[in-house]
């Protein structure tokens, strides 16, 4: 009896694991062996190089730039995101007329296919946009600012457009689980005596939690990950000043043809979420759910 | 045995009317151009019974990967729209075929201009047949220049002076881009070409960006910068346009402005001219960019190869060829000596609308010169100096990071020796 239901546990998860190893074991493992090798235009032939691609990468400036291009873009869409989604969330909390229409249309940046948004950010951003016009017209500024012009600024406006188009998701999730919460919580914090602000800090934010430890995570990987509003705005620049780690590998593998390095470049990135997760699990909501426990 | 006869008729049939798919890719995304590709595939299928032509419409931004994938996976297609260096990135997949005897063939039937397939003949082979050329000029508005008293710049000096008289009051003298783009390495390689710097390799193919003349180049449009818009550090093609038609600029270095200007504007085709590339005073050379666009044949089949060879052919024939090129009008140039009589090409409304800039841009394509293909050799290094758009980063390393022209330059030579396969 025990063997039959044994069998039939491998035969049910038999086209999982067959699934998961073709599109994630596979790859990888080709990805690992792509980094060991010479290989330069995809689908040319290639020899061993031993260690000389990971050497490369990690003598490379425009790596290293990269890397800290990507650390500001998570940490900076990481603070946007969440301060919008908050702010908006908290906003439609209550229920009226307006706030179940908005809950609704909030949603509409995420429904707007990711290029045609991030072209329309580009023409509404540029020196002839309507952006320019708007605060030209009240006359904030004499002349068009070039949201493009120089690393820091363009790296604050894609963040800016990023953030534009995530956080709907996110607000919509809070909502959720704000809605979640039974209102008796709140009503006997605020018949102890708790203001507004205090019952939202220490009775909400900590039924929170959970769903903030998930969005952290799975929004850090999503950020780490984007190429395609970083590629479309700004192609990395100027200068590589918005050159995250993905626009890296893309131009390792695409432009400078060295889809081996690119390949050694995509295992560093890999590496450092994975360690990212574990020490997210291990410090963050690990922690909390033993505490819990 | 009735059965059997039926099968074999019916498998007779089958071989008889078999058609052959031909698939052409090709970048050229606008509705509009779609359409008259596709008319004249349409009428190719119809007098072709034999072939079936089928295009798919790819962008230049996504080809690169997307064709190498397509080899990698030998689902790529039978034909495939290039430039010259993208054709040496291809060229290393080893799926691109010479197409020698077909060039030869129609050289002698249409005769090919030598800029337009010499970019494409090295190695003893021709690796793909010149289709269009494009060629960069300075278009500039007239009625704004003669509001100004200011005559068309034909040198350095004239030119910086005009930008300089023509900025203010929320305009900027002139449109060029400091973005990393190709349309970066193409409006400075201009400048280059005309400071006599065109040559980016030495004959052994050692790298020899970094040289005084290619420094007076850089210094040139560092000063020009100053007179072009905050945002053109990010500009491409259709900014720079959109940028002219909204009058925010009055110059700029473009291949083509025509259909823009015709469609956004309500000037009169007058107030569009343009010139060829200003010179410097001392020691400069007439000069432009220019390149042709070509097709290469990727399969190995016969069938589909003759197919492939048979549209290509059809599509350089003087009545079908002038249509084939006012698929833009004023953007595509005829690369071949009847081409540039072809009635079709001559007869298109705009084309006779703007007819002394077409003819103006036709001329300016006979000083032509593309970044790594002057010197009658072809090398590896093209490839991942063009894709990452290496004239361009120093640009950007000069207007965004503010390095000197001369260090710039210095920097472009490390990074285009590194960039060696």
């Amino acid at each position: 009896m025990h063997r039959r239901r044994a069998w039939l546990a491998f035969a049910l998860l038999a086209p999982l694991c067959i699934w998961l190893i073709v599109t994630i074991v596979i790859p990888i493992a080709y990805l690992v062996q792509l980094s060991f090798t010479t290989t330069g235009i995809f689908g040319t032939a290639a020899e061993f190089a031993g260690l000389a691609n990971f050497q490369r990468i990690l003598g490379s400036e425009r790596f290293w730039q990269s890397a800290r291009n990507t650390l500001v873009w998570v940490i900076g869409n990481g603070l946007v995101q969440v301060t919008l989604a908050f702010t908006v969330a908290r906003l439609l909390y209550r229920r009226t007329a307006f706030t179940r229409f908005m809950q609704i249309w909030i949603i509409l940046p995420w429904v707007i296919p990711g290029v045609a948004a991030v072209i329309i950010w580009r023409w509404m951003l540029s020196g002839i946009g309507v952006v320019n016009y708007g605060i030209q017209s009240v006359g904030l500024v004499d002349a068009p600012i070039s949201f493009f012009a120089q690393p820091s600024i363009a790296m604050a406006t894609t963040i800016f457009v990023n953030s534009w188009r995530w956080f709907p998701l996110l607000t919509v999730i809070l909502l959720a689980a704000l809605r979640n919460i039974p209102t008796e919580l709140r009503e006997a914090a605020m018949v102890d005596g708790a203001t507004e602000n205090q019952t939202w800090w220490h009775v909400v934010m900590p039924l929170l939690r959970p769903v903030l430890y998930v969005l952290g995570l799975l929004g850090t990987l999503w950020s780490a990950n984007v190429f395609d509003v970083i590629w479309l705005l700004t192609r990395g620049g100027p200068s590589g000043g918005t050159a995250t780690l993905p626009i890296f590998i893309y131009e390792e593998a695409f432009t400078r043809f060295r889809l081996g390095s690119a390949a050694a470049a995509s295992l560093f990135m890999m590496m450092f979420l994975l360690v990212f997760v574990v020490l997210f699990l291990q410090y963050g909501w690990g922690r909390d759910l033993r505490r819990r426990r | 045995m009735r059965k059997v006869l039926v099968l074999i008729l019916v498998v007779a049939y089958g071989f008889a009317f078999a058609q052959t798919e031909v698939r052409v890719w090709h970048m050229e995304q606008p509705p509009y151009r779609v359409e008259r590709m596709q008319e004249l595939i349409d009428a190719f299928n119809a007098a072709n019974p034999d072939v079936r032509v089928v295009q798919e419409v790819q962008n230049w931004g996504d080809v690169v990967p997307l064709a190498l994938g397509a080899v990698r996976a030998r689902i790529q297609p039978d034909i495939l729209f290039t430039i010259p260096d993208f054709t040496v990135t291809m060229r290393a997949t080893g799926a691109v075929q010479p197409v020698t005897e077909l060039a030869e063939r129609l050289d002698e039937e249409h005769g090919f201009l030598d800029a337009a397939i010499d970019p494409y003949t090295y190695d003893g082979e021709v690796w793909a047949v010149p289709m269009y050329g494009m060629v960069m000029s300075l278009w500039y508005r007239a009625d704004v220049l003669e509001d100004a008293g200011i005559d068309p710049p034909s040198t350095w000096e004239e030119l910086l002076e005009a930008a300089e008289a023509l900025t203010g009051d929320g305009r900027y003298g002139i449109g060029i881009p400091g973005s990393r783009s190709l349309y970066t390495d193409q409006v400075i390689y201009n400048f280059m070409i005309t400071a006599g710097a065109e040559d980016i390799f030495d004959e052994d193919g050692s790298i020899r960006f970094d040289n005084p003349e290619t420094v007076r180049a850089f210094e040139m449009y560092e000063r020009l910068y100053q007179y072009s818009p905050p945002d053109s550090v990010n500009w491409i093609w259709g900014d720079a346009e959109a940028a002219f038609a909204a009058g925010q600029v009055p110059m700029i270095v473009q291949f083509t402005v025509i259909t823009t200007f015709d469609q956004q504007t309500d000037e009169p085709a007058d107030n569009l001219q343009v010139v060829t590339i200003p010179v410097p005073e001392e020691g400069g050379q007439r000069g432009n960019i220019y390149y042709s666009n070509a097709a290469m044949i990727l399969t190995t089949d016969e069938d589909r190869r003759d197919g492939a060879e048979r549209f290509l052919a059809y599509l350089l024939e003087p009545e079908t060829y002038g249509r084939f090129l006012t698929m833009e009008p004023g953007l595509f140039l005829p690369v071949t000596a009847d081409g540039q009589d072809a009635a079709t090409f001559w007869e298109d409304p705009l084309v006779v609308a703007y007819g002394a800039q077409v003819e103006t841009m036709i001329e300016n394509s006979q000083y032509g010169a593309l970044f790594g293909f002057t010197t009658g050799q072809v090398f590896d290094e093209i490839g991942p100096i063009s894709a990452q758009n290496l004239l361009s980063q120093v640009v950007q390393q000069m207007v965004v990071t503010g390095l000197s022209p001369e260090a710039a330059v210095q920097w472009g030579q490390r990074e285009m020796e590194d960039a060696a396969p």
